[in-house]
């Protein structure tokens, strides 16, 4: 959120009196209470099942273990990345397309769009993994999992790189014509490094989409986190623990590119646009 | 196979699919939107724990894969002698993240109301409760009408998690798995799943734009 959020919430409650101070204070301690309680359930929980005992986490204290869950980072990041770059070179031809003045071309453009959107990610997963072998292709693991997840997010990037363009001014289009500038050259050297500018949070967000999509990887089993999580599981016999050890490192890498992407919205001059443009097009979780 | 051989076999089939995904999308987004604003209410409450708790649900939900969510659920909570249906796993897992995003787009609702509302409402003695039914959410829900029909859209592609538990009947990504493990399905199992999405996609774009016309807030 940005700088208006904290000024919006301290204005939704004056300096408190002498009575609401006290109900804060009562409702700040109740509160406490029932957090305190809930985690202390929580701790029970994993207690009464045993599964606090020590062979649950010790091999956590060994470097095979993060060597080999860091292996598997590899392998999600790699994927992420490279559907990324591929994500994006897609989404821009989209925009191009759409936003082209030939109506046919617009036409296509726009349902590859809505198609990319209006479709979950898993059932690409499934046509690359159970579909396309049936048309003769094979294709690697690697490219089961990144083709999917990069066309599955280059519907939004389009729409974001086209909210981008929509926000550039257009004096700054008309002034770049009026030098004798070709439409490429207006495009490409006046416009379009503007709209990126604006877009760079809404691209890093929809990174974090990417992500969370690769960890469909096992699917086709593909070594990424995810994968290489199953294998640690089954050879110290311990689901509950590498499961959430797993969904940290996710949470954690998540969060700070998301934190990454706010930042960058802050800092840029048109906040404003760059929030407008990710709310507008946010379409996957 | 042919579409028109698939849906004479599996016609039925594709159509309690539909109904499944529909099912679960509906009421998932009804409970993301309940936890939405109850969590957004926790996180402009003046009580800082309260505070710092929905922040922090809000931060983990929105960052998770639901893969490694629903994963957790189904296989790792029996573990801690917590064990649900298949397809309460599935509905949880796919109510909590969206609620996490809906309490953003709330929140980010609640940032284009002005100041000068909140301090008439203040000057006009409401409390902080009758502030946020009469001022603050109605507002926060009109501008975050077109953020809340991309979350159901977003949740009904979430929904498609459901393909990776045994869930009966299946959803409809679940279906085209199930068709290609029994005959060759080829594109058209596909082609068909994708379409219905998609039209169901287009279908709430469509009323989305159409109550954010009407309910919008000119400013």
């Amino acid at each position: 959120m940005n700088g208006k959020n904290g000024s919006i919430k301290d204005a939704l409650y004056e300096p408190p009196g002498p009575r609401t101070r006290k109900y804060i204070l009562a409702g700040t301690i109740l509160s406490v209470l029932v957090l305190v309680m809930l985690a202390a359930a929580v701790i029970r929980q994993f207690y009464i099942n045993g599964q606090l005992a020590a062979k649950y986490w010790s091999f956590f204290t060994k470097y095979t273990t993060w060597r080999f869950l860091g292996q598997g980072l590899v392998g999600t990041i790699t994927v992420a990345i490279v559907s990324g770059v591929v994500a994006f070179v897609l989404g821009m031809l989209f925009m191009l397309g759409r936003i082209s003045k030939y109506k046919w071309l617009c036409g296509i453009s726009r349902a590859l769009i809505e198609f990319t959107r209006g479709v979950p990610t898993l059932l690409l997963i499934y046509f690359f993994f159970l579909v396309v072998p049936q048309l003769g292709i094979t294709l690697p693991a690697f490219w089961k999992i990144a083709a999917p997840v990069a066309i599955s997010a280059s519907g939004v990037v389009a729409e974001v790189l086209r909210s981008g363009v929509n926000a550039v001014p257009k004096g700054q289009t008309e002034a770049a014509q009026s030098l004798g500038m070709r439409w490429g050259s207006v495009f490409f050297k006046i416009v379009f490094p503007q709209a990126l500018r604006y877009v760079v949070p809404a691209l890093i967000s929809e990174l974090v989409i990417v992500l969370k999509d690769t960890t469909f990887a096992y699917v086709v089993s593909y070594a990424d986190l995810m994968q290489n999580a199953k294998v640690l599981i089954s050879n110290y016999d311990a689901l509950l623990s590498v499961y959430l050890v797993v969904a940290v490192i996710y949470i954690l890498i998540n969060y700070v590119l998301h934190r990454l992407s706010v930042l960058l919205a802050e800092r840029s001059a048109t906040k404003g646009t760059a929030a407008n443009a990710l709310e507008r097009t946010v379409g996957t979780l | 196979m042919s579409i028109s051989e698939l849906l004479s076999q599996y016609g039925e089939k594709y159509l309690s699919a539909m109904l499944m995904t529909w099912e679960l999308t509906f009421l998932a987004f009804l409970l993301a939107l309940i936890i939405g604003i109850a969590i957004t209410i926790f996180r402009i409450c003046p009580i800082r724990p309260l505070r710092m708790a929905s922040e922090f649900y809000v931060q983990i939900f929105r960052n998770i894969p639901g893969a490694a969510l629903l994963i957790i659920l189904v296989y790792a909570l029996p573990y801690l002698g917590i064990v649900w249906s298949y397809f309460a796993c599935v509905l949880i897992a796919v109510s909590l993240i969206p609620s996490a995003f809906c309490s953003e787009y709330l929140m980010a609702g609640i940032n284009t109301i002005q100041l000068g509302q909140i301090e008439a409402a203040r000057a006009l003695g409401m409390t902080f409760f009758q502030m946020i039914k009469n001022v603050v959410l109605p507002q926060a829900i009109r501008s975050s009408v077109l953020p809340l029909t991309n979350l159901l859209v977003a949740t009904m592609l979430t929904t498609s998690l459901a393909s990776q538990v045994p869930l009966s009947p299946t959803d409809l990504t679940g279906i085209v798995s199930y068709i290609n493990t029994r005959s060759v399905g080829g594109v058209a199992a596909f082609v068909i799943s994708a379409f219905l999405y998609c039209m169901t996609a287009v279908v709430i774009g469509f009323v989305g734009n159409r109550i954010d016309k009407k309910v919008r807030i000119l400013r």
